[in-house]
């Protein structure tokens, strides 16, 4: 209990005072402008821990999207070259239908359709060839710089190339050319190379129609898995975009204060310091010597 | 029976005596602003009146006036140690949150400019580098992104060193001043002890004593015992810095620099040697700032810095060993990403081996391009016991560390500031009370000269009226 008040003691009081809210003003003034509820570790420990979290996860999640647009690519591309080759492949039947049914045929009736069969495996090949920016999409982590060539068939892949889309999934992006055109002799190019031989050696093609639709059915399989896979990836691209938005809105609410609490913080604590300076005004002015003559 | 001029004498001591206290309140308004002035009052004590003895009888008389005895100096004692506790604790407690508040800045946490941003830049490059194993802008990405983490390492790293070196060099400083503002106690006691042995007021050079004595406790805490001849001791850890006339002096000694590693104590360099326990003051709070690192509690400076070796540490060990199972393009395997330099903190001395793509595990051992190394180096950062776990519980542990120091230095700047205002209470100046003063012995003073124009005119009665009857 103090029973004596000295002139002293109001002052630095006064000053201690002002300067206690023109503290809590400044700090008012600093939230509301940056508008960030945790300006350094030690405003709330346990807060910074979570928003360094959230903001990893939200880093990984925009690895996460970037993975999967990349994925969602490459198995487009995959998509549209083996429905290129599907069509080169329909193509394909249409003309050994048509070489089956011509009976005895001239030179020249031959020289045609084989001319057209091997355009059509140039064709075949251009697709299995196919690249995604720098890679062949049907030679998987090989660095051989075309997938196919029609001497060595497809580049031996290890592995499989995939992409993250999340913490534990990731898509497969390649395909193994030969799970896609066949290998070896059953091979949709060994085929044409058989029906070619065929006609040039006057033998009836129509047996091979067997093997060009064993080719379709290959050529399905893959594009039916390729289908699946750009499912998946298509799916993981959803779903994080799904999560970005949560993990922006745990940020936020982790990190950022709202922006009429702070607004309003300010000004409470803007009165209360005109106040104390006002108050202070008229307190510290008077001493008896105001009043002695 | 009193002497004729008797009554005169008396009028003069109350003249003088007010004359004294208005003195002494010209003085006390004086200083009414002045830092350390301690409020002096006039004591004065009446003056019994002379014994006669048996000659005139035993006749009541009237005291003989005032007698100005001193000029008293209204400190008290028992606040001026509370407010030297205070400040004591206070310095150090302050000093300890701006060590901390220091280095919570330089960890830029959270946002993007700290490292746990920059790790997660880095683990994206090596996620991009998965995707695009075989292209040169995403290997150039990782190894920029490895590089920005290492001189974000190495700065915050430096900023300690530099942090301490300040802390330390600070220190110094206020060593030197401890050892000045002991010598002028030491000086001040021979003053006052021989202005008090002559019967003279040391009052100012007592109001000159407390404030170092003030000083001395926010420097290093300490105590102060006060001897019977006027003179101080002054106390650090028990052991006397000041005793009477004699001073002791203390300098600073161990570790020059954070790498040294060696603790900084404060040494008695006259009288017996040892060391100087200190239980407060801005020294103490820089010394316990300075205190080697020692698996979590040692000094906050040296602790900040293992752990920012400890994050290089982890970084380099875990990185490397996963990127030593893939083969480079070169096709080489076991390839280091990252090199720790010997002989310096690892923080500083963390480099990015690979220059180009050429120098990153992209392939597997056929020489086949392989995401999956990339791959896994792209989630280390969510490994536990990995660079970013180390990293966040370092700065959860210095936001904490901070936040008590801070709320700390709070609480005994509020015990400063009471402990200041009850001191100011008792040995403060009020004007007010001053005026007051000023007006009573104003009219004592009045007061006076009218007794003695009553004297004089019964004086004049006696001596020019009386025995004139019957004259002209």
């Amino acid at each position: 209990m103090i029973t004596r008040v000295t002139t002293q003691m109001s002052i630095t009081a006064a000053t201690e005072r002002l300067q206690a809210n023109a503290a809590r003003v400044a700090d008012a003034t600093q939230r509301a402008t940056t508008l960030q509820a945790i300006a350094k570790p030690s405003d709330d420990p346990v807060g910074t821990g979570s928003s360094m979290q959230v903001r990893k996860e939200q880093a990984a999640a925009a690895q996460y999207t970037r993975n999967a647009n990349d994925a969602v690519g490459w198995l487009a591309t995959t998509d549209s070259a083996l429905s290129g080759a599907h069509a080169v492949l329909t193509t394909v039947r249409d003309l050994t239908v048509q070489a089956a049914n011509s009976g005895v045929m001239d030179d020249t009736a031959r020289d045609a359709f084989i001319t057209q069969f091997r355009a059509l495996k140039a064709d075949l090949e251009s697709a299995a060839n196919t690249t995604y920016g720098t890679r062949s999409v049907f030679a998987g982590s090989s660095t051989e710089a075309t997938a196919y060539t029609s001497a060595d068939g497809f580049a031996a892949a290890t592995t499989a190339v995939s992409r993250r889309v999340g913490d534990a999934q990731t898509v497969r992006v390649d395909t193994p050319g030969a799970a896609a055109f066949g290998s070896g002799a059953t091979s949709a190019f060994a085929v044409i190379d058989g029906i070619v031989a065929d006609l040039q050696n006057g033998v009836n093609v129509n047996p091979k129609l067997n093997d060009v639709d064993a080719a379709f059915g290959t050529l399905r399989a893959a594009q039916a898995d390729v289908g699946v896979r750009h499912a998946a990836a298509l799916g993981a691209q959803d779903a994080l975009k799904t999560s970005s938005v949560a993990l922006e809105t745990r940020r936020a609410g982790i990190e950022d204060l709202d922006l009429a609490g702070a607004v309003l913080d300010l000004q409470v604590q803007q009165t209360t310091y005109q106040a104390a300076l006002a108050v202070t005004a008229k307190v510290l002015q008077p001493t008896l010597m105001d009043y002695l003559r | 029976m009193v002497s004729t001029f008797g009554s005169l004498a008396t009028a003069y001591s109350g003249l003088t005596a007010a004359r004294a206290g208005i003195d002494v309140t010209g003085q006390n308004i004086a200083n009414a602003g002045t830092a350390g002035y301690t409020r002096q009052r006039v004591t004065q004590s009446s003056v019994p009146a002379v014994q006669t003895g048996f000659v005139h009888g035993t006749a009541a008389l009237a005291g003989q006036g005032v007698s100005v005895d001193g000029i008293a100096r209204l400190g008290s004692l028992t606040l001026d140690a509370g407010l030297r506790a205070a400040t004591g604790s206070s310095a150090w407690a302050q000093t300890r949150a701006t060590g901390l508040s220091a280095i919570e800045d330089g960890l830029h946490e959270p946002g993007k400019n700290g490292l746990s941003a920059q790790l997660d830049v880095f683990w994206s490059a090596w996620g991009d580098l998965a995707a695009h194993p075989d292209d040169a802008g995403a290997a150039s990405s990782v190894i920029a992104a490895a590089t920005t983490v290492a001189t974000a390492l190495a700065t915050g790293s430096r900023a300690l060193d530099t942090q301490w070196a300040t802390v330390r060099s600070t220190a110094a400083t206020q060593v030197d001043q401890l050892n000045a503002a002991a010598k002028q106690v030491a000086g001040l006691n021979v003053q006052i002890r021989s202005a008090l042995a002559a019967g003279g007021s040391a009052n100012e050079l007592q109001d000159q004593r407390d404030r170092l004595t003030q000083q001395i406790a926010g420097l290093a805490g300490g105590t102060v015992r006060t001897n019977s001849d006027g003179t101080v001791d002054v106390l650090l850890g028990g052991n006397p810095l000041v005793q009477g006339d004699t001073v002791r002096t203390v300098a600073l000694e161990g570790g020059a620099r954070l790498g040294d590693g060696a603790a900084v104590s404060l040494r008695w360099t006259s009288g017996s040697a040892g060391s100087v326990t200190l239980d407060g003051g801005s020294i103490g709070g820089a010394l316990a700032l300075l205190a080697p690192a020692a698996g979590g509690t040692g000094g906050a400076i040296a602790e900040a810095s293992a752990a920012y070796d400890r994050v290089a540490t982890r970084l380099a060990e875990t990185v490397n060993t996963e990127h030593a199972k893939g083969t480079t393009p070169s096709g080489a395997t076991g390839a280091p990403f990252f090199a720790l330099a010997a002989g310096t903190p690892a923080a500083q001395g963390l480099s990015v081996v690979p220059t180009d793509g050429d120098g990153l595990a992209t392939r597997n051992a056929a020489g086949q391009l392989d995401d999956s190394f990339a791959d896994t180096l792209s989630r280390l950062g969510t490994v536990a016991g990995g660079a970013d776990r180390t990293w966040a519980s370092f700065v959860a542990g210095v936001g904490s560390a901070s936040r008590t120091a801070s709320s700390e230095a709070t609480l005994t700047g509020l015990a400063l500031t009471s402990a200041r205002t009850q001191q100011q209470s008792g040995a403060g100046v009020d004007l007010d009370e001053e005026n007051v003063n000023l007006l009573s012995y104003q009219h004592a003073y009045q007061g006076a000269a009218r007794v003695l124009t009553a004297v004089d005119e019964m004086l004049d009665t006696l001596i020019n009226r009386v025995g004139l009857v019957g004259r002209g």
